[in-house]
């Protein structure tokens, strides 16, 4: 699964519906055997990223809002889901300081807006956040200010999750 | 008139040339010249013959056509070809995997013939991945809404046979193989009674879909020549009426 998604990038090659079904692929083989075996166990999952990333990144491609939600359908709703949130200048001059080379899709070249990198990055994740304000709503996700230092971010973090244990243990 | 509210749902037919659902939105499809045939049927009853004669047909009038085959993308075949050889994949990431191949191709093949005004003959479009799913289970809602990307082809003929004739076809060529046996679905140790029983729940779903997707169904039993003649008929019929601008 990860072979077809890797070269489909490399080569450039998706359709923002052909990005978002490999993803979902790739995200439904990993559900059913990384996340819902340990589910079963009475297990805690820590996913870096879950299907609120696919529907950020691919309605701000272009595909159409609902019809991801439901292709989605099939994943476990999180108990908890946080969102760190970043103003786009901040996670560009992060990214740029630690002189990584922003990716083809993740700077939403193939949206053909800009040839120049940055300015490609900017637009794309401009709406990708825009798409994530509307999640936050709809969802209910955790807003964590990630402009702040790490410490002050864990401990709410912490916090969060210490309260959702709470909750459905007790 | 008694039936189920969700039945009638299902049976409004989207038009042809049409998204079945929401459709590609960074895609417009404004009346494409083009035509999409669809050959759906089961392994073993001559779709990819009555395709090549077809083709050979519309191409001495004049027509500019395109073929496209399940699994056949430029981006997918690789993946799929080892995902079945290594036997790995569940049912969700199958249907999911045929999905993104279908829409690889009508990206980058289809709509591009349509609107160029070519005919595309499809060896199978996504009817058989549909009742494939079916048959494992996968929510019909569900599985509506994915391909709901897809456009609805202009005609679709589906060779009907039945498990009987089938088996003797299948065993008179490759022979049965994993997958056309349904041997993931474990049925049984037993690879006939598996195929047939496998078999057989495709042909329901077939039917079924035939009747949500309005298929012109074709004795598939009957001679080449004839299923060709009766394929050609209907097809000059369509584009014949297409050609002519309505009056009045």
């Amino acid at each position: 699964m990860k072979a077809a998604t890797k070269a489909g990038k490399k080569k450039n090659l998706l359709t923002p519906t052909t990005f978002s079904l490999l993803h979902a692929t790739d995200f439904a083989d990993r559900l059913l055997y990384k996340i819902i075996p340990p589910l079963k166990a009475g297990m805690i999952v820590l996913a870096d990223r879950y299907t609120y990333t696919a529907f950020a990144r691919d309605v701000a491609r272009g595909v159409d809002r609902q019809w991801v939600r439901d292709l989605y359908g099939f994943a476990a709703r999180p108990d908890l889901a946080l969102y760190f949130r970043v103003p786009i200048e901040t996670s560009l001059e992060r990214l740029l300081a630690r002189r990584v080379k922003l990716k083809f899709y993740e700077a939403g070249m193939d949206m053909g807006w800009s040839r120049d990198v940055n300015e490609s990055f900017r637009m794309f994740q401009g709406k990708v956040l825009d798409e994530y304000d509307r999640l936050v709503e709809e969802f209910g996700l955790e807003v964590i200010d990630a402009t702040g230092g790490i410490p002050d971010q864990q401990r709410r973090v912490r916090k969060l999750v210490a309260r959702e244990l709470e909750r459905t243990n007790g | 008139m008694v039936s189920e509210p969700r039945e009638a749902q299902v049976t409004d037919r989207v038009q042809p040339g049409h998204f079945y659902g929401a459709g590609l939105p960074y895609v417009g499809l404004e009346h494409y010249p083009g035509k999409i045939i669809a050959i759906e049927g089961t392994d073993g009853v001559g779709r990819s013959t009555q395709i090549r004669l077809l083709r050979e047909w519309l191409e001495v009038q004049g027509y500019g056509v395109i073929e496209t085959g399940w699994t056949r993308s430029v981006l997918m075949q690789p993946t799929i070809d080892m995902a079945k050889a290594s036997n790995t994949l569940n049912k969700l990431t199958f249907v999911l995997l045929y999905a993104t191949d279908f829409a690889d191709r009508l990206e980058e093949e289809i709509i591009p013939a349509l609107k160029a005004g070519f005919i595309v003959l499809a060896d199978r479009y996504i009817f058989t991945a549909l009742a494939r799913a079916r048959v494992r289970g996968v929510d019909r809602a569900w599985l509506r809404n994915l391909y709901g990307f897809a456009i609805a082809p202009h005609l679709v003929f589906y060779l009907k046979l039945d498990v009987d004739a089938l088996i003797k076809r299948v065993l008179q060529s490759g022979g049965m193989d994993f997958w056309e046996s349904g041997m993931d679905l474990k049925l049984g140790d037993d690879i006939y009674e598996s195929f047939r029983t496998y078999q057989a729940k495709l042909l329901r779903e077939y039917n079924s879909l035939g009747e949500e997707f309005g298929f012109r169904t074709l004795d598939a039993r009957q001679s080449v020549d004839r299923i060709q003649k009766n394929l050609r008929n209907q097809i000059g019929a369509f584009l014949g009426a297409n050609e002519r601008p309505a009056s009045g």
